[in-house]
């Protein structure tokens, strides 16, 4: 039975198909390029958390073996200084869930568009990545600490 | 020593939250998802729950929903702690049972505070 993509693909002129398929591949590209970043944040989160908590510990071990207490003042700025940290140590949950979304929208585009530009190949009818089934659940565009709600 | 058994998917927040919990004197209980809570919640006793919402296998408002069925849960303070925002999502995480709902990213001394005031 004759596909209604391939009779399509086939009386298409032939700029639109050159364009879909420049198209298609710049969108790959940019998923390929988000997988990279994904890896990149992680291994780099990594990294910063193994700092975070060596200087934590040894802040911790200091203010242990300081022969008198640390001024008030002092620990109180290094604590607050920390938990600054702590807050924009989160920007890689983040970063990842926004990256993992578009890179799921990007993915879907890249595959209909295949799909309808080009019909089937040899191995059937293409396959296409399902798109986000909501939206993106980060809306946040700082990395202020978020609300809080009580119930 | 108060229990807390908190839960999320990113290795990261849950060192964040597991770091700022144990520095203010929590015993601290990580879970990787929604289902790997419910099974570590399962006989044991936790003064809170502190979970992430969007996880494999089983949610946050899922996993409240499961909490709040069992008698040993009924009364235990349950924090969401998301990149959630919308009204729609913090509607679903009250009516499933949450105490609170807590937009990331947090703070530590903020959440500490919000965790003193609602475990009694």
């Amino acid at each position: 039975m004759l596909n209604p993509h391939a009779a399509e693909a086939r009386d298409a002129p032939a700029m639109p198909l050159l364009a879909a398929a420049d198209l298609q591949d710049n969108l790959m590209t940019a998923t390929h390029d988000l997988d990279r970043l994904q890896t990149l944040l992680a291994q780099a989160c990594d990294e910063l958390m193994q700092g975070f908590h060596g200087a934590a510990e040894q802040i911790q071990e200091l203010v242990e073996a300081a022969q008198e207490s640390p001024s008030n003042e002092l620990f109180d700025g290094v604590m607050r200084h920390l938990g600054g940290a702590i807050t924009a140590l989160q920007f890689q949950d983040m970063a990842s869930q926004l990256i993992a979304h578009t890179n799921q929208r990007l993915r879907n585009c890249a595959d209909q568009l295949a799909r309808d530009a080009f019909g089937p190949d040899a191995d059937g009818e293409a396959v296409v990545a399902a798109a986000p089934l909501r939206p993106n659940p980060v809306t946040q565009d700082e990395m202020d600490a978020g609300s809080v709600e009580l119930f | 020593m108060h229990s807390i058994l908190a839960v999320d998917d990113s290795a990261s927040m849950r060192q964040m939250v597991s770091f700022t919990l144990k520095s203010a004197g929590y015993a601290v209980t990580e879970a990787v998802d929604g289902q790997d809570a419910w099974e570590k919640a399962g006989g044991k006793h936790f003064d809170l729950v502190l979970t992430d919402q969007n996880m494999p296998l089983l949610d946050g408002i899922g996993l409240t929903r499961k909490l709040r069925g069992h008698p040993q849960f009924k009364n235990t303070p349950i924090l969401i702690l998301t990149t959630e925002s919308s009204d729609q999502m913090k509607q679903a995480g009250r009516a499933a049972g949450a105490t609170g709902w807590l937009v990331k990213p947090f703070d530590p001394a903020k959440l500490i505070e919000v965790i003193r005031k609602v475990i009694r």
